[in-house]
């Protein structure tokens, strides 16, 4: 087994398996960062002693008889707004790094740890993850591991990053308007957008409470359905997290997807973007035979009211600290925050009942079809440093918020999404989303894993 | 972003809007905040051109 490539699964096979030790599989994660993350930059803390003490546990437990649990030894590590006990939570400002360390891990984090899977470190992100290029001022870019000179997405960029590069095979991050999805397009990984409340959000910073969503990324579909097994479910610590029973996602992998009726999205989702954006798309809907296809209604302005729901969110969020210390923000993210909190209320209220309307809408749509194909970015990872707007069919648009053009409008309404991988030799790698209904994660990892299988998405360590 | 005209917000509108709610805006942040506002404001104006039923609001569900 060639632990850089290895699917967490497999790992976890082996050591419970007896046939490796967790110790030499941490240590060869804890080597591989070392060696690669100077280029880059998607680790900002490497917890080396502590995780091969965690391992050293997941082997002893194995040698008296207990099962560690599904991940037994698998290295995964953390976007740094998740709180990891001991550790300072970042959020990819300085500002928070003058805070205490974290009294105790998030929920998702522990209830991996739980599983037997092996925290690392720290990933690197844009700041309070209000972004989508990880460009952060304060800790520096993180590269794509396909091109260095390009950015990885944002804002979970370090944790795509990590995980396309073959340092871990499993992380987590956060997507508010498409926060995992992007990277992981970007970066040529699958990633996981769960439904709104399906995941705890609890000792994860916020960006805009009423859409942050908790999400892993993996390089294998498997893999991804064995940490969102792990982590999904209720917690009475987060508020909004459904009590709805959890259908085990493993379970549903090779059951194929016969019934389920798949159709592209129309409309705004074919517009403004480039050709090869469109033909992964193309490609994904022509192995599942998907001809069908439907529109949303108004596309352009949920996703209008999303961008105004987390501005006024996220300034609401960072206010105090915006009137007592602007100049310590990120520039990056300090001017949209400063513009975000001049948003007039009447604007809030109104993207608000937009968001209910839409939903509505939306559920009907699901009424002819139950998983849905769509673009995840326009298009590949743009430079970094690229200027501030970009022109793409006769129309100028703003470079990086751009990149959300057609994750906004559906993590608006909390729908799950699962980016997953096109990836064609010679070029950059781009995503397509698998949308589905509210809980119905399993119809999303179904189609993922067919894919998956015939050959059509995948995700090779760069 | 739509039809009508482009939104246009000036450094004297931030400097209006930033005092009434405590904040400052350095002198050489002004532009910068201003393009960022337009952007939002330009959003806003998408939904204020869409009438919604009255029947749509946006209140919290209490359940037991």
């Amino acid at each position: 087994m060639n632990d850089a490539t290895a699917s967490a699964t497999q790992i976890a096979g082996a050591v419970r398996a007896g046939k490796c030790r967790a110790r030499d599989i941490v240590a060869g994660a804890l080597d591989r960062i070392a060696r690669r993350n100077v280029e880059l930059n998607a680790f900002t803390c490497v917890l080396d002693e502590r995780a091969l003490g965690d391992a050293d546990e997941i082997d002893r437990r194995l040698t008296q008889g207990h099962d560690p649990g599904p991940l037994a030894g698998v290295p995964f590590a953390v976007k740094n707004l998740f709180d990891v006990a001991g550790i300072t939570t970042l959020a990819g400002s300085t500002i928070n790094a003058e805070r205490p360390p974290a009294p105790r891990d998030a929920t998702a984090v522990a209830r991996l740890r739980a599983s037997g899977a092996v925290l690392v470190g720290a990933l690197n992100m844009d700041e309070y993850a209000y972004g989508f290029s990880t460009e952060n001022t304060h800790y520096g870019p993180t590269h794509n591991p396909h091109d260095a000179s390009r950015i990885a997405g944002g804002s979970s960029g370090g944790s795509a990053a990590a995980v396309a590069a073959g340092l871990v095979p499993l992380t987590l991050g956060t997507d508010t308007n498409g926060s995992i999805r992007v990277p992981a397009a970007l970066c040529g990984v699958f990633g996981l957008k769960p439904t709104f409340g399906r995941v705890s959000r609890s000792g994860v910073v916020p960006l805009a409470w009423s859409f942050d969503h908790v999400g892993p990324f993996a390089r294998h579909v498997a893999d991804l359905a064995a940490a969102f097994d792990a982590i999904a479910g209720p917690d009475p610590l987060d508020l909004v997290c459904s009590t709805l029973p959890v259908r085990r996602c493993v379970d549903q992998l090779d059951t194929g997807i016969d019934g389920l009726r798949i159709a592209r999205l129309g409309g705004h989702f074919m517009t403004l973007a480039t050709d090869e954006a469109l033909a992964a798309v193309t490609r994904v809907a022509d192995a599942l035979g998907a001809r069908h296809e439907v529109t949303f209604p108004e596309v352009h302005r949920a996703r209008a009211a999303a961008q105004v729901i987390t501005a006024c969110e996220g300034a609401a969020v960072h206010l105090d600290d915006l009137r007592s210390r602007a100049d310590d923000f990120d520039p990056m993210t300090r001017d949209r925050l400063l513009a975000a909190a001049l948003v007039p209320a009447s604007a809030y209220v109104r993207a608000q009942r937009l968001r209910l309307w839409f939903r509505a809408q939306v559920n009907e749509v699901f009424g002819q079809a139950d998983v849905l194909l769509a673009p995840t970015t326009p298009w590949t990872a743009p430079a970094i440093g690229a200027p501030w707007t970009t022109r793409i069919g006769g129309t100028e648009v703003v470079t990086r918020g751009h990149l959300g053009v057609f994750t906004q409008p559906l993590s608006f309404i909390g729908l799950p999404v699962i980016s997953v991988p096109v990836v064609t030799r010679g070029s950059l790698p781009l995503g397509v989303q698998l949308v589905g209904r509210p809980f119905e994660e399993a119809a999303l990892f179904r189609v993922a894993a067919r894919l998956e299988a015939d050959g059509v998405v995948s995700a090779p360590v760069v | 972003m739509n039809g009508g005209e482009p939104v246009r917000v000036t450094d004297a509108d931030v400097d209006r809007l930033a005092a009434q709610i405590g904040l400052v805006i350095a002198p050489d942040r002004r532009a910068a905040v201003a393009q960022n506002l337009a952007v939002l404001l330009a959003a806003a104006r998408l939904l204020d051109e869409l009438a919604l039923p009255e029947t749509v609001e946006p209140a919290p569900r209490f359940e037991p």
